[in-house]
């Protein structure tokens, strides 16, 4: 969100500087969440106390979760949309949805996680679930930070006034968010159904 | 608030997002570095001098090991390599910065502070000790109790950081802002080898950083990942490890081959042999590099089929080099070759890298890895290709590059007074260390008893390590030297061929005052000299008035929020009363993130 | 081994006193004298060969360690020829176009070449075929180690403890420390895992090493047929030296231990006697055994009372093992501390009172409140005396 946040440069490949960095993390990512989710495979099934993955994993409410962070990817693509049309109250209202979306994941994501210790699966009570945390742990640190990017971006929008269309700066954040978004399809895949197979 | 910040003195400095003063600081760090791994390495040459030696503890020599290692890769060759990319990559791509000038500061003090945490470890005493791969279940708490180790994963984990900004920088940058006319195969080929490198770095730390993520949970917040007490497994952390260790060896060994693609066409007046080979080569190292990791753990129980697989991967990485090998050779051959220092430096590189490449074929090979493995010959074999290889050709680049940087030569005689000591010492150090290795000598031992038929070569390997450093200090005083009475360069000093040769040296903030446009691969060359190699008359690049060119504006909050990075990583040292600490670190980057936001770039 | 010394410190020494280059000299006596002790014997040292020493990799004494020998042959032939190929065609290069730094401003440019597509195909496909000598010999002697033991076999199980070594032998029922007792001609299989971190178990003339982890169903093996004997008479077998290889804490360097290597019926003799209690016949060994009461918390001797108590913790829940190693017959070791220093009355007693200053970090509590009478009553019952040397 700097001053030039509506000039895009030219560049060799055509795509923005910042769009193109964004891609390159998200590479970098991909590498952060395999090892992760390598290393949970791996020590899933070698906890030597406490309960079990098959014993704890509650699969209707992190369907109901995974289904609040997809449609805040919906309502991602819907803020960058009316964004980009320079509709005002759109572009606010749905970037708003995409906090509240990603906030209600991290309310689902805190309160399996209190749900979890109450169970007496804690951070140290096994490698399972030392893994678990670390990995959903991460991802949860993922869907905060872009809270509060897409957050700082609606307050920006009050701030600026009914003129200031960042449309490059949401594409960028929206690239992140719905990277975020698969990344936990990954995870719910790997970590939450696979318990069943 | 930006805007008016002062362009010159210290303050200036602090808040530069210039991408030459950056690489210019980078070098600085990474030699001030050099000093600290380079004394380590000498007091554990005086340690193993004799046998039953008590010149050292033991504990501060395994301390000694452990900070040797670390500190000549990731805080001396990694960020000399950076600054060399900060330099050179936007000249050479003709461009006016980096893609992204204060996340660029933002990357040297995030390494800065780092380093300065590593190092910090002296000033308490407690040496992290447990190797520069930290093998766990040893660097857990219950056999590292201190929070020696500590020093080792915060400080590794933020310079990573710094060298993942960085790379992503750098990635974006070649990629996006060459000039006109500069298509990637007319790249200058230590940007090739930089682009490499930098993709290499964006896929392998972030590996490293779950490591040392798992590791300092383990250490801090008493989880197991690496405790086989609590189902966890030590070997884990030797797979997360390697994976982004073997490609970190390209990454110290690829800028070092560009450069001395640079200089040998140079001092030969002959382009680089086999160009695009050299190109597809570079990338297929940097592909092969992801697919060898186990060549690390042969001795850890693989099992045949892998202990297979992974020989066959690491030895099919010779081919790429084999060719790079030959084609430096030939692009010497029919040349006319002037032996100026950079010119001794990097045909050195050829002749010590071959060495050291020809060992690591041999460890390729499982069964002699059997034999090798954490042996002195392994130690004889990575400093023929870290030393040999990469340091000699960056000291190459340093005296190549030096008149662009500064206006100043280095002086010839004192250069190759500093070369002719290090191809001697450096040989009589780490040549006999195949003999140690053979004759079974283990790595990383404090002490040795006198009747193993070690003592011989390990009186030589010191002597030769006394040789080189005395190298060193020519070195330092050669530049203090030059700094002050050095012969004056000109735009072109060299008879260059690519593009920060048409700047004046050194080269003004704004680089280019008119932008440059390429038709061909050396395009300064073919401006100077026809088809026929008469010369003819080619325009460098003119000086305009500064305040017509768009600068970025200087900033303080790279350096803020690098701090904020540091408080936050400081907070495990604390313990519980930590978590302040942490917080504290946590605030100071969100406002400098905040700041960084809405001020003007 | 004696051909392979082709040098000895002690002419070489000469030699650099000859030609007045005293410095390395000069610095080592510099050090010696800065030593707090007698830095090191200096006979020894003189002595000590060039090549073939006690862990030399080259003169290898079993078929594995000849195998893999064989490979790194090969290998060496290769890379001194490819070493040659590079090296000589570069001098060349470097002689042959050698220009002045004053000719060069009145010489044009040479012709600038920018490749041989036929060249560069040459020097990918040869590195390929070189390669294909390497590996083949490389695959076979990988799969040539067994993962269980083969029919046969002796089990010895290696189990790595800072900063010594245990051997226990299942089928013989004898534990042992630091000292690895092998039959001639024998095959061996070694299991090997550790009681706290990675260490490595490495026998050079033996073969290659392999690493010691901690954990269950990490135990990793090793499978030789021991060497023959060199003289076939040798009483008290023939010795071989081995050292841990994976840095594992303070006192890594520390962590050393010997083969030796026995006549079968050497052997046979060593492992029938090997658990039979001491002989406490004399006053010094009665108090010896008294004394030993406070060192069997640690510490197992068999037919002993501390071999009651190493029960009774194994039998508990959890089970508690005991932290030291495995003392019986003792005073027949070669060494002491793990290979550190020779098993004399004056060494262990020096050990006993201070560990740490033998070997630092060690974990056994230093025991300064024993006086030397003390001691060596422990040393008699321990068998210093009467201790068989075969």
């Amino acid at each position: 969100m700097s001053a030039h946040e509506d000039v895009v440069h030219s560049t060799v490949t055509g795509v923005d500087n910042r769009k193109l960095s964004m891609w390159v993390l998200i590479a970098s990512e991909c590498f952060l969440f395999g090892s992760l989710i390598v290393n949970y495979l791996i020590n899933r099934d070698r906890g030597l106390a406490g309960p079990t993955a098959r014993q704890i994993y509650d699969i209707d409410i992190t369907t109901l979760s995974t289904f609040d962070l997809l449609m805040s990817s919906v309502a991602m693509v819907l803020a960058l949309h009316a964004c980009q049309n320079r509709e005002l109250q759109k572009f606010r209202f749905w970037t708003g949805m995409v906090v509240l979306g990603g906030v209600i994941f991290l309310g689902f994501q805190f309160y399996e996680f209190s749900h979890f210790v109450h169970l007496g699966l804690g951070l140290t009570t096994n490698v399972f679930g030392s893994s678990f945390y670390l990995l959903t742990g991460c991802h949860g640190a993922h869907v905060f930070l872009g809270v509060l990017w897409m957050s700082s971006i609606l307050a920006t929008s009050f701030v600026r006034g009914e003129n200031w269309f960042p449309s490059l700066p949401l594409e960028v954040a929206g690239l992140y968010w719905h990277f975020v978004d698969v990344v936990w399809i990954i995870i719910f895949t790997v970590v939450y159904l696979f318990v069943y197979i | 608030m930006a805007k008016n910040l002062p362009r010159t003195g210290i303050i200036s400095w602090l808040t530069t997002v210039d991408h030459k003063r950056i690489g210019i600081m980078y070098a600085v760090t990474a030699l001030i570095f050099l000093l600290f791994g380079g004394t380590e390495a000498m007091l554990m040459r005086t340690q193993l001098i004799i046998p039953n030696n008590n010149f050292l503890s033991a504990g501060t020599f395994n301390g000694l090991v452990t900070l040797h290692g670390t500190t000549m890769i990731f805080l001396f060759v990694m960020p000399l390599s950076a600054a060399f990319f900060n330099y050179l990559t936007p000249l050479m791509i003709g461009a006016a910065d980096v893609a992204f000038p204060r996340l660029n500061a933002l990357s040297y003090w995030i390494f800065l502070f780092g380093g300065l945490l590593l190092n910090f470890s002296f000033v308490t005493g407690l040496l992290p000790d447990g190797g520069w791969f930290n093998y766990a279940n040893l660097t857990g708490k219950q056999y590292s109790p201190s929070h020696a180790i500590d020093f080792w994963l915060l400080g590794v984990q933020v310079v990573g950081l710094a060298s993942l900004i960085a790379a992503v920088n750098f990635f974006v940058t070649i990629l996006n802002m060459r000039c006109k006319g500069m298509t990637l195969l007319k790249m200058p080929i230590f940007v090739w080898t930089t682009l490499v490198t930098q993709v290499l770095l964006i896929l392998s730390l972030p590996v490293i950083t779950v490591a040392l993520f798992m590791m300092t949970f383990d250490r801090t917040f008493g989880t197991g990942f690496f405790d086989p007490g609590a189902g966890g497994q030590v070997i884990m952390w030797q797979h997360l490890f390697w994976i982004f260790g073997h490609p970190e060896v390209y990454i110290l060994i690829l800028p070092a081959m560009g450069m001395v693609s640079e200089i040998l066409p140079t001092f030969s007046r002959k382009p680089l042999f086999g160009y695009s080979v050299m190109v597809y080569s570079s990338c297929a190292i940097g592909f092969l590099g992801f697919a060898v990791w186990a060549h690390h753990m042969f001795t850890t129980g693989l099992g045949p089929w892998a202990q297979a697989l992974f020989s066959a991967a690491t030895m099919l990485i010779a081919v790429p080099t084999g060719v790079k090998i030959f084609n430096w050779i030939s692009t010497l051959w029919g040349g006319q070759l002037r032996f100026t220092t950079a010119m001794l430096f990097a045909v050195s590189f050829i002749a010590m890298f071959t060495m050291g490449g020809l060992s690591g074929i041999m460890h390729s090979s499982p069964p002699i890895d059997y034999q090798h493995q954490d042996s002195y010959f392994v130690v004889a074999h990575f400093h023929y290709v870290l030393y040999g290889g990469a340091v000699m050709a960056l000291f190459g680049g340093i005296f190549y590059w030096f008149p662009k940087v500064t206006g100043y030569y280095l002086s010839e005689t004192l250069g190759k007074i500093q070369f002719w000591l290090y191809m001697f010492g450096f040989n009589m150090t780490f040549f006999p260390m195949h003999f140690m290795g053979l004759e079974g000598m283990p790595r990383r031992i404090f002490t040795y008893a006198s009747d193993q038929g070690w003592n011989f070569w390990n009186v030589l390997s010191s002597l030769g390590a006394y040789t080189t450093a005395i190298g060193g200090i020519v070195f330092f005083v050669n530049i203090f030297w030059s700094l002050k009475s050095g012969k004056k360069a000109s735009h072109d000093c060299w008879d260059g061929r690519t593009l920060e040769w048409t700047l004046s040296s050194p080269p003004p903030e704004y680089n280019f005052a008119i932008d440059p446009e390429v038709r061909s691969l050396d395009d300064w060359w073919h401006q100077k000299y026809d088809g026929e190699g008469n010369k003819r008359t080619a325009r460098v690049q003119p000086d305009v008035d500064p305040s017509t060119k768009h600068v970025p504006n200087p900033s303080f909050w790279p350096m803020v929020l690098a701090f904020g990075i540091l408080v936050l990583a400081s907070a495990p040292f604390f313990d519980a009363q930590g978590i302040p600490l942490a917080l504290a670190g946590v605030v100071i980057m969100l406002v400098a993130t905040y700041g960084w936001s809405f001020e003007e770039a | 081994m004696k051909s392979l010394q082709l040098f000895r410190i002690a002419e070489l020494s000469q030699l650099l006193k000859n030609k007045s280059l005293p410095l390395s000299w000069g610095l080592l006596f510099a050090l010696q004298a800065s030593a707090q002790e007698k830095a090191f014997d200096e006979a020894e040292y003189r002595l000590s060969p060039l090549f073939g020493g006690p862990m030399n990799t080259i003169a290898g004494m079993t078929e594995w360690a000849r195998d893999i020998n064989h490979v790194y042959g090969v290998t060496t032939i290769v890379a001194v020829l490819v070493f040659l190929a590079v090296s000589i065609p570069l001098i060349i290069t470097l002689y042959k176009f050698r220009v002045k730094e004053e000719d060069l401003t009145n010489l044009r440019p040479p012709k600038q070449i920018h490749g041989n597509a036929l060249l560069e195909i040459t020097w990918t496909i040869i590195p390929f075929i070189l390669l294909l000598f390497i590996a083949v010999p490389t695959w076979q002697v990988i799969f040539k180690q067994p993962d269980e033991p083969p029919p046969g076999a002796m089990v010895v199980k290696v189990i790595g403890h800072q900063w010594w070594w245990e051997f226990q032998y299942p089928e013989l029922g004898i534990t042992t420390a630091n000292e690895l007792h092998l039959p001639a001609e024998t095959p061996v299989f070694f299991v090997i895992s550790s009681a706290d971190v990675i260490h490595s178990f490495w026998i050079p003339q033996f073969g290659g090493k392999v690493d010691a982890l901690p954990g269950t169903n990490v135990d990793n093996h090793l499978y030789y047929v021991t060497p023959a004997l060199r003289n076939s008479d040798a009483v008290g077998g023939e010795v071989y030296q081995g050292q841990c290889v994976e840095l594992c804490g303070l006192s890594h360097a520390l962590m050393r231990f010997e083969a030796i290597v026995h006549k079968q019926d050497e052997f046979d003799r060593w492992a029938k006697t090997f658990n039979t209690a001491p002989v406490v016949a004399s006053e010094p060994e009665k108090r010896g055994e008294m004394l030993f009461a406070q060192c069997q918390v640690c510490h197992t001797i068999s037919g002993t009372a501390s071999e009651d108590l190493e029960k009774q913790m194994l039998s508990m829940s959890p089970p508690v093992a005991k932290q030291g190693p495995n003392l019986t017959d003792f005073g027949n070791r070669r060494t002491l501390g793990a290979g550190t220093r020779k098993n004399t009355e004056e060494n262990f007693i020096r050990w006993v009172k201070d560990p740490q200053s033998i070997k630092p970090g060690a974990t056994m509590t230093p025991f300064d409140t024993l006086s030397d009478d003390e001691l060596r009553s422990i040393a008699a019952y321990l068998r210093f005396s009467t201790a068989k040397k075969f």
